[in-house]
């Protein structure tokens, strides 16, 4: 317990550097923002006079504490470019990514579990071979690329889906649902090519240890061993790449959202770098900042479960 | 009860058991004998049904009047546990690491019998009494990195007799322990064969372990059943060469080398040494204590002791790769060197063989190039291997090819003294026995010191003139 209270401190020291960073990188970087709104016709005194109400003439550190004071009450600040509130442009646009990001995972772990286990328990023979073989490419193929080829295929040939015509959660949410599993795919797929590589090896690793010797001189069965020994221990290390995963689905779903034409946090962050609208920007990178470090901070606690080793290294 | 008649088997490397033929009766304690790469484990693993896939068997194995080697996998599965079980050398890695010890014995009596929950767990926890366990209602929820390696041990006895086989197969099951525990566990089994006339099929390389334990010893050499008889028989009146070559290795308490340490030179003399492990914030972790031990010429000392327990940081220190010690550490021979576990890794892929093991001598300067060269194919013939590897590249050379590489390079400076860090672990049994019969041999030919580091007791007992245990950072001297 006493060290789930020192990774709390440390996650929340992390949280508040990411924030610092994120603010500071837009102080640094050249171009004013109140020039970015006025456009280049404005006047000296319209500049001087916005950045008053931007609150852009007082001291870093003012500006950064009343910032994060904003922030975590929720109060993002308005964006330069929409002249509305940062919030309530996210609002829209996080439920599309939370969920295209939260199904490629679910696709994640239902494509590369069940396959990883298979390839293993049939890595001697030859159809586990031309498996194998068949891993490596798809893990080679781009998201993005992907992506075209499921619309080409699911949407344009076999007319599953019908490209372009986002279905909003508000009007449907199978419909909504069934737009983002070809978007959801394109993510997965090479990921779960690369859980499965990281599994199939994990497996095979184990298979060799003496407590499964000890298991067999038991009277199991290979199945039995698989499932019942091996299984569990070949996941402890798998566990750390699926959290690295969730953290690069996340980066994935930006460029699979401009493909899919999703309207999602990574097609709104795209085009609030191209109009210089900073509070949007830093409010998407620390959002997806804090969504890394929090699903690492939750993977710590399930390895923690997932191995007695971990979990008593304080008794 | 069994009997073993013209059993072989093969590997694409070499053969491991080579055609023979023994039987056991019921309730009998039978020893193999053997050291490291007889034959002696395979042997034990066929009876076992245990062997490792690239493995071919022949001859029979015949079981209370059933052949083994004929049978069905599923038929063999149902003998596997209750009626032959097993007990391993490593207590440590042994059992499920993710698994309650109370599952792991547990899972017996699901494989095999048809009894309900409690009723299981009944017989699970008088099986962990029986093996001399207290607390066994606590040790039931406990997972076995809590558990000392005598513990552990104790439930791989208490799994193996859970079912009350007719047969119980105990591969080395006290080398990894301290001799206390050795004791212990070895009355242990005696008992157990007593009470419940069950047949041990004892396997170890040590001849004295087994001497007032078993009723018949079998002993073993290069995968051929060299003799048999009883234990009297065996001490008194040994008939082959390699048996009285066994029965001389053993230490007859008062160590015959012992005496003599008065006359030689020390290597190495390390005198009341603390070695730290820095941590965060200027803050040392203590992981050596005040550890004070001489080694003399061409002597060869062992060095065991658990994962983690500081055998590493005692061999960096020594080699002053550690800075963070207080105490006294002479070196009396110049350039000690070390060999490390994974030869692969130890040596710079992108190299000939040739240049890698110029290098030292480059460095150094004191030869020219056709003196160097020649030194280097010298010391390609002493460790066994042929001129033309000078110009191959370590991934072109086997694993045992490539220890022996490192070995050649740990002595091209003509050092005296060597730390080898689990030099054979990485290696097939084969090949293990290959490089421990060079490190011998290259003893003799240069005169040269060992401090061994490996966590295996058989072949440290093989190969060492004295034994020091770490635990808990403290050295101990095994007598």
């Amino acid at each position: 317990m006493k060290k789930i209270g020192k990774k709390v401190i440390t996650l929340i020291i992390t949280l508040l550097l990411i924030s610092f960073t994120a603010f500071l990188a837009f102080q640094i970087i050249p171009g004013d923002p109140a020039a970015a709104v006025l456009g280049i016709d404005a006047t000296e005194q319209q500049l001087a006079a916005l950045r008053r109400e931007m609150g852009l003439d007082r001291p870093l550190a003012v500006r950064y504490i009343s910032w994060v004071w904003d922030f975590a009450h929720g109060d993002l600040g308005q964006s330069y470019h929409y002249r509305t509130a940062v919030s309530g442009l996210l609002a829209g646009k996080l439920p599309v990514t939370l969920a295209l990001t939260a199904l490629s995972f679910v696709f994640i772990l239902a494509i590369s579990i069940p396959l990883g286990i298979v390839m293993a328990r049939f890595a001697d023979t030859r159809l586990g071979k031309a498996m194998n073989v068949g891993n490596q490419t798809l893990m080679s193929i781009p998201s993005f690329f992907l992506g075209v080829l499921l619309i080409l295929v699911f949407g344009l040939i076999l007319k599953w889906f019908t490209p372009g015509e986002y279905i909003s959660y508000t009007e449907s949410v199978t419909g909504f649902l069934g737009y983002l599993i070809a978007p959801a795919m394109a993510i997965a797929i090479p990921k779960s090519a690369m859980v499965i590589k990281f599994l199939r090896s994990s497996v095979l690793e184990q298979r060799r240890s003496d407590y499964v010797r000890t298991a067999y001189s038991k009277g199991n069965t290979d199945n039995r061993v698989l499932f019942v020994h091996v299984l569990k221990n070949a996941c402890i290390p798998v566990i750390t790449i699926l959290g690295m995963m969730i953290a690069d689905t996340m980066a994935g779903s930006i460029v699979v959202e401009q493909v899919f034409n999703l309207p999602g946090l990574g097609r709104l962050l795209v085009s609030s770098i191209g109009n210089r609208d900073y509070p949007v920007v830093q409010a998407i990178i620390v959002y997806i900042a804090s969504a890394v470090v929090i699903v690492n901070f939750i993977v710590d606690i399930i390895y923690r479960i997932a191995d007695p080793r971990i979990r008593d290294v304080s008794l | 009860m069994l009997e073993v008649k013209n059993l072989s088997v093969t590997f694409p490397e070499g053969t491991a058991v080579d055609n023979i033929s023994f039987s056991m009766e019921k309730g009998e304690i039978l020893a193999i004998i053997g050291e490291s790469g007889s034959g002696k484990s395979m042997t034990s693993l066929s009876i076992a049904g245990l062997l490792p896939h690239d493995a071919a068997v022949s001859g029979e194995i015949v079981f209370e009047g059933r052949e083994l080697l004929t049978m069905s996998a599923k038929e063999r599965r149902g003998i596997q546990g209750k009626d032959i079980s097993m007990v391993f050398q490593e207590p440590m890695t042994s059992l499920n690491p993710v698994m309650k010890i109370g599952k792991q014995v547990e899972e017996v009596l699901v494989l095999h019998t048809e009894l309900g929950r409690e009723e299981r767990k009944q017989r699970v926890l008088e099986a962990l009494t029986a093996a001399g366990l207290a607390d066994p209602e606590r040790l039931y929820h406990a997972y076995p990195h809590q558990l000392s390696g005598g513990m552990r041990q104790r439930v791989m006895i208490a799994m193996a007799t859970v079912l009350q086989p007719r047969l119980m197969i105990a591969d080395e099951p006290t080398t990894a322990l301290d001799k206390k525990i050795q004791g212990q566990i070895l009355s242990l089994l005696k008992q157990i064969n007593k009470d419940r006339q069950m047949g041990i099929l004892f396997i170890s390389h040590n001849l004295e372990v087994v001497r007032d334990f078993c009723d018949r010893i079998l002993v073993m050499y290069r995968g051929k059943l060299v003799e048999s008889g009883t234990p009297e028989e065996i001490f008194h009146n040994p008939k082959e060469d390699y048996t009285k070559k066994l029965l001389a290795s053993i230490p007859d308490g008062k160590r015959s080398e012992g005496a003599e340490t008065g006359n030689r030179k020390p290597v190495l003399e390390v005198k009341s040494l603390n070695v730290y492990y820095p941590e965060k914030r200027k803050q040392k972790k203590q992981v050596i204590f005040d550890a004070s031990f001489t080694i003399y010429e061409r002597e060869m000392v062992g060095l065991v002791g658990e994962s983690g327990g500081g055998k590493s940081s005692l061999s960096k220190a020594i080699l002053g790769l550690n800075k963070h010690i207080e105490g006294t550490i002479i070196h009396h021979t110049e350039y000690p060197q070390m060999v490390f576990q994974d030869p692969y890794s130890s040596l710079n892929p992108a190299k000939r063989i040739g240049w890698i093991l110029e290098e030292p001598l480059r460095i150094q300067g004191k030869l020219d190039k056709k003196e160097r060269k020649e030194k280097v194919l010298h010391m390609l013939e002493c460790v066994g291997l042929e001129p033309s590897y000078a110009q191959r590249r370590p991934r072109e050379l086997s694993g045992g090819q490539r220890q022996r590489i490192a070995i050649a390079l740990a002595l091209i400076l003509e050092s005296k003294f060597i730390i080898a860090d689990e030099p054979v672990s990485a290696l097939d049994v084969t090949i293990q026995a290959q490089i421990l019969e060079l490190l011998k041999k290259l003893k003799e030919e240069f005169g040269l010191s060992y401090l061994f580091i490996s966590h295996d007791m058989a072949v440290i007992n093989e190969m060492c003139d004295r034994v020091f245990r770490l635990r808990d950072g403290k050295l101990y001297e095994e007598l």
